[in-house]
């Protein structure tokens, strides 16, 4: 599991009334009741509609707190009765749902009760218990799939029909499964069929039930059939259909994988043949020019480590689709608790890898995407294979995703996705394929600027293919240092406020505010003295086990109070030998101070640049207070600048790695910044940090409309070309501490009652600074 | 009964029509439990509450509950945060069959502590779905015995499914919110209003936030869009709330009246008339002169440029009919009035938890012949939809493809939206919505295929 054991912290699997639903889709005329409270329909429904952009109603027995206390008998009855009206069903199916469980409803029993009293009603009811805490929406589909064979009145005179049992796969999916029967002659009665119900095409007149589906003539029929396909493995003896079938009417049947990849597909063709149907001329061509597909994509696959999540049918089909492509499914998981999935998967994937050099293995079975983004994270996958539910692992850890199972609420045509047959299999693997080679395209000119231009790449570790986010950054120190590392967010760091003044105003900045909410550079809640500064670093070393960076950010500049600033890092240099040092500044006494601060160990420095020309520099900053004078315009930009570029200059040269950070501002330095990182990189500049200007009340900028998250990203790939763009930053306060996703400033700060009411009122920062921070935008600015 | 039938005999008297409503005594059926088997649109008190605290942006949301309750609720919505990301995180107990038989309290007690230990989470909400409430958990002992444990805020939302309809989960919320402030009503007043029943979508809270600094007029807090504990706790200081989805909110605001001394005003921000009066409504009521003068030139200044950026839009739309199924009643009203801003006469509008008096509004604002419907379903809105030959409807995510199957247009009024639809910027978006949608050209083939 994740980092909460107790709890499902977002979840990798749906419940069982949702598969149920869908299931009920694939019968001809039939409308579906849940039998519990309102919300259990809608939600569903929400879900499904957004997927398969197609209505799909769903009634509800809307139960209230009297049907919970005294039964929801009256409840169900009305509402079978309202659903017949409205949408006249051949078939109903009622789910039932956790509540109607819990309370022990016996909807068999209301059922019979409810059809002997109204004979008229034309339509067939089945019931299915669905109980949400009972299981998975895998485990729904199939369980409704039993109810309907073993309630639908079944003819079992032979027919030499063969019966397919499809597991939740997409409209598409069911149209190629059928295309694939039809043209192997078969003749065969295929449940649930979900091509058209959720897929229908327009038409002159809406019709409430859509027609499609398998007709309850040919599932009676399935009793009699010479022989019962089930698409799935994961069934379950309880909830097999065949089983079911064969319990009951003696149908021999077979289970086997969904027809997937080479071999699942082979087998299902082979099954096939052996029942009475012929290879066709088209499959043989479909096969061949899937291999032929597999070749040519053979090499990027190689470099593939897939995580696959959802359901356990689905995962173990697209994981040995993977590794009959060369593509190490290194993370097998699924939401549903199925032990079985690591039984029949684990030795396959291990040899793939062991094949392809890839290293260390997982099937996790019961797990939610809270483990799922941690272990794809420590296995180095490059690639998500699954439902859009993980997106935000693909975005937070900057991979691939392909989407090709349920649900997808982030893209359209979810429900036109193929992944059965040669043809589907083809459509994944290019899917993949192309996602790697998306990532590469992208990242290869980077990475080996890295490696060999600037020499700063990891030594081999044996593994091969771990994708370019893990590029190491130049010497120890930097990789735990959270700022100038992106891998190193579990390190530590804490910014000391020790130097209250600074030389330069910048027409974005008014540092009079301090508030703790406020999480920005230049603003601390209170300047310490060098001594309480090597007091709050003792306490954090004691609280903070993995703090490994000491940095200095002001609130005003480092070097413009620098006595503060040395006496600091001496007293800290005593306490703790092995820490690392950080500074920020704006550079104006660096010349003044480089030596000094590298001798007293500072490796790392950060220097805001927003111009290289003082044309542009004499827009943003309104003076620079320089050796005992003030210089304005251009004259203040070009002292500033002179001496940013010969401490950059300077301190580069002698083994320092520099940051520059860049607060970009819309109309004034946004078509310049490509300039800065030119110069910088010249100068021995690092890495490079845009962040997007916030406006701050008071500031002579604060109507100055800011760049949007997507602007500077845009100007981050542009950049990216010439130097390392940070993306990971947070915009850290000058006092804060821990890691940068976890500020833990105002717990040092105030001993643990960090409630901010403790906060004078005039402290509050009045109207509004807040940051467009979506998802990712989060990494926005700097820790200066 | 072969199906044929739209419109259930149990639902007629939610049905109404302008005229009757105009007429006096509002013939409308309205706050009642949804009827069995009519496929009502509505969520359940969960959802009700979910939706309304959900965007505390620092808050450990956890619900207690099988997996499907947090499964179809997280991260759907589009509410943004300036500060913290972890509403955007799903917690379950994830109760399972054992669970149910043996109760689970333990779990709850363990998952919370772990929140605590591992997350340093300070404000969890407990969500209690519907079988929580049948197997007897007590979970306010629970919350109550972590809060002193931990000395942290763990607040029950005691929201089985069951018991009531989303509006009862917005009272729900609403007590929650007020169970968390409640100690800070003594604090010192400070300038400035609260918004509340704001949810941040695409960022409206700053839009609004940005006018009102505009006319001079502070913000304090923000309720529940881009808030946290820190910033929740000062809303006792504010002088006036602002309550934008009345729906969910007048609730706490009545009782931050009553309890705190505070009064509010109700307001909406869509469509350009409702934001003006809206902001000219705050300004007066803080008595504060130099406010209303500023808002009264801003609003001005504003309305003309908007008025101007939508005349093409207009233009085009002009004469056509629009059906409206929304979640709350007053935002049907300024829907109502924003589409007559466009030209555009509504002809069906439906909400699904709309109050006597809004319904009066709407009576008072539709034509004759409108349709009006409470706590709608699939088949009517169908119905209506095609006999009132509206051209386009706006609704939710639900609604939209039946839309497009009955080749209407949509507009999509929802939660999980990516633009701001509030305010002057939002009329605009709002008018172009409206109108890329309903100019497609692929309704041509649509039509084609109908035969018209």
């Amino acid at each position: 599991m994740g980092r909460i054991k107790s709890l499902d912290v977002n979840p990798c699997k749906m419940c069982m009334p949702l598969g149920a639903v869908t299931a009920f889709c694939g019968v001809k005329n039939c409308m579906t009741i849940l039998h519990g409270s309102q919300g259990c329909a809608t939600y569903i429904r929400r879900h499904m509609a957004t997927h398969y952009n197609e209505p799909v109603d769903v009634a509800s027995s809307s139960l209230t707190e009297e049907g919970t206390v005294f039964g929801g008998r009256e409840n169900l009855i009305r509402g079978l009765e309202n659903l017949i009206s409205l949408y006249g069903p051949e078939v109903i199916g009622v789910a039932t749902t956790c509540l109607a469980e819990t309370i022990g409803e016996d909807v068999p029993a209301i059922v019979k009760e409810f059809c002997s009293a109204r004979p008229d009603i034309g339509a067939k009811i089945i019931s299915v218990s669905s109980p949400g805490y009972g299981g998975t929406q895998s485990e729904g589909f199939f369980r409704a799939i039993c109810a309907i064979v073993s309630q639908a009145e079944m003819d079992p005179t032979p027919n030499g029909c063969v019966s397919v049992i499809a597991p939740m796969l997409s409209p598409a999916d069911y149209r190629l499964l059928k295309e694939m029967l039809d043209g192997m002659g078969i003749r065969y009665i295929l449940l649930p069929d979900l091509s058209d119900n959720l897929d229908s095409g327009y038409s002159r007149k809406y019709e409430r039930l859509k027609g499609g589906g398998t007709p309850l003539e040919e599932i009676s029929k399935m009793a009699g059939a010479v022989h019962t396909i089930e698409l799935s493995l994961f069934a379950g003896d309880e909830c097999s259909p065949a089983r079911r079938l064969f319990e009951m009417y003696g149908v021999p049947y077979t289970r086997m994988a969904m027809p997937v990849g080479v071999r699942g597909t082979d087998e299902f063709v082979k099954k096939l043949v052996s029942l009475g149907g012929v290879r066709s001329p088209r499959l043989v061509e479909e096969r061949g020019r899937y291999i032929d597909a597999m070749v040519d994509s053979h090499k990027h696959c190689a470099k593939g480590r897939a995580a696959i999540f959802g359901d356990p049918d689905f995962v173990y089909a697209i994981a040995r689709l993977c590794c009959e492509c060369g593509v190490v499914p290194v993370l097998a998981a699924t939401g549903a608790a199925c032990p079985q999935l690591k039984e029949k998967l684990d030795e396959e994937i291990r040899s793939c890898a062991e094949r392809l050099f890839a290293g260390e293995t997982l099937v996790l079975d019961d797990c939610d995407f809270d483990a799922i983004e941690a272990e794809a994270k420590r296995l180095g996958v490059n690639v998500m294979i699954g439902s859009s539910d993980g997106r935000r692992i693909s975005s937070r850890l900057g991979i691939g995703l392909v989407r090709c199972a349920f649900p997808i609420h982030d893209r359209v045509g979810g429900q036109r996705i193929r992944t059965i047959g040669y043809e589907g299999s083809l459509n994944v693997l290019d899917m993949v394929a192309n996602s790697l080679l998306a990532a590469e395209e992208e990242g290869y000119r980077q990475l080996s600027r890295a490696k060999y231009l600037e020499k700063s790449a990891p030594a081999p570790n044996g593994e091969e293919g771990k994708g370019p986010a893990a590029i190491a950054c130049a010497g120890e120190r930097t990789r735990t240092h959270p700022c100038f590392s992106d891998s190193a967010e579990k390190y530590a760091r804490i910014h000391l406020p020790v130097a209250p003044d600074c030389n330069v105003q910048c027409n974005y900045c008014v540092r009079k505010y301090d508030c703790l909410n406020e999480s920005r550079p230049g603003v601390a809640s209170r300047v310490l003295s060098p001594e309480e500064a090597l007091e709050r670093y003792e306490k954090a070393k004691a609280t903070i086990p993995n703090l490994a960076v000491v940095g200095i950010a002001g609130p005003g500049d480092a070097l413009a109070s620098f006595g503060n600033t040395r006496r600091t890092l001496e007293l800290i240099r005593e306490f703790d030998p092995d820490v690392t040092f950080c500074l920020a500044t704006n550079g104006l006494m660096l010349p003044v101070y480089a030596q000094e601060l590298l001798d007293l160990g500072v490796t790392h420095f950060t220097i805001t640049i927003n111009a290289v020309d003082p044309e542009i520099g004499a827009k943003i900053y309104s003076h620079v207070d320089y050796m005992g004078r003030r210089h304005t315009g251009v004259a203040g930009a070009s002292v500033l600048l002179a001496n940013q570029l010969a401490g950059l200059s300077y301190v580069a040269g002698r083994g320092a790695v520099c940051k520059i950070n860049t607060v970009v501002l819309r109309g004034i330095n946004d078509r310049h910044v490509g300039d800065i990182a030119a110069v910088s990189k010249r100068l021995g500049a690092y890495i490079s940090n845009m962040m997007p200007h916030v406006p701050v009340q008071g500031s002579a900028f604060e109507r100055l409309q800011p760049v949007s998250g997507a602007e500077i990203e845009a100007a981050r790939k542009r950049c990216a070309e010439i130097m390392r763009q940070m993306r990971h930053c947070r915009q850290c306060r000058a006092d804060a501490a821990g890691t940068l996703g976890n500020d833990m400033s105002s717990i040092l700060a105030c001993g643990g009652e960090a409630n901010g009411a403790h906060h004078g009122h005039d402290a509050m920062l009045p109207g509004a600074v807040f940051t467009f921070s979506g998802a990712d935008e989060a990494a926005l600015r700097a820790s200066v | 009964m072969a199906g044929n039938v739209s419109i259930l005999r149990e639902r007629i008297k939610s049905i109404a029509d302008g005229a009757s409503l105009r007429a006096g005594g509002a013939k409308i059926a309205c706050g009642e439990k949804s009827v069995s088997g009519a496929v009502s649109q509505r969520a359940c008190v969960y959802s009700g509450a979910r939706v309304v605290l959900n965007p505390i942006t620092d808050a450990y949301h956890v619900v207690h509950g099988p997996i499907g309750c947090a499964s179809y609720t997280w991260d759907i919505r589009g509410s943004l945060s300036s500060g913290s990301e972890t509403y955007r995180t799903s917690f379950s107990t994830d109760l399972r069959e054992t669970d149910v038989i043996f109760g689970g309290e333990k779990k709850l007690a363990e998952a919370i502590d772990e929140l605590v230990e591992k997350e340093s989470a300070r404000l969890i909400f407990v969500y209690a779905t519907c079988i929580v409430g049948v197997i007897g958990d007590d979970i306010e002992a629970v919350c109550r015995r972590a809060e002193e444990k931990h000395g942290i805020r763990v607040i029950p939302v005691k929201a089985p499914g069951f018991s009531g309809t989303k509006s009862q989960g917005y009272r729900l919320a609403c007590d929650a919110i007020m169970q968390l402030i409640s100690p800070y009503r003594g604090i010192p007043k400070a300038e400035g209003v609260n918004i509340i029943g704001d949810f941040n979508l695409a960022g409206e809270i700053w839009l609004i936030r940005n006018y009102l600094e505009r006319i001079g007029v502070g913000v304090v807090a923000t309720a529940t869009g881009d808030s946290s504990y820190k910033t929740l706790i000062k809303m006792p200081s504010a002088r006036l709330n602002v309550v934008q989805c009345a729906g969910s909110s007048t609730y706490l605001a009545s009782r931050m009246e009553s309890e705190m001394g505070i009064p509010y005003v109700k307001v909406s921000f869509f469509g350009v008339g409702d934001t003006s009066s809206s902001l000219m409504r705050i300004a007066r009521s803080l008595g504060d002169d130099s406010a209303v003068k500023r808002a009264a030139e801003f609003t001005a200044e504003e309305s003309a440029k908007t008025k101007a950026a939508i005349e093409k839009y207009r233009h085009r739309l002009e004469g056509k009919k629009a059906a409206i199924y929304v979640g709350g009643g007053f935002k049907a009203i300024s829907l109502i009035r924003q589409f007559s801003e466009l030209g555009v006469e509504t002809v069906v509008v439906g909400t699904q938890t709309g109050r006597r008096e809004e319904y009066e509004e709407i009576g008072r604002l539709v034509g004759k012949g409108a349709v009006v419907l409470d706590d709608s379903n699939p088949s009517e809105l169908e119905e209506f939809i095609v006999r009132k030959k509206a051209d386009i409807l706006v609704g939710g995510v639900k609604e939209r493809p039946l839309a497009y199957k009955l080749g209407v247009a949509f507009c999509d009024h929802n939660h999980e939206r990516r633009h701001a639809l509030a305010g002057y910027e939002g009329a605009v978006n709002f008018a172009r919505e409206v109108c890329m949608s309903l100019c497609s050209p692929v309704w041509d083939y649509c039509r084609e295929e109908k035969g018209e």
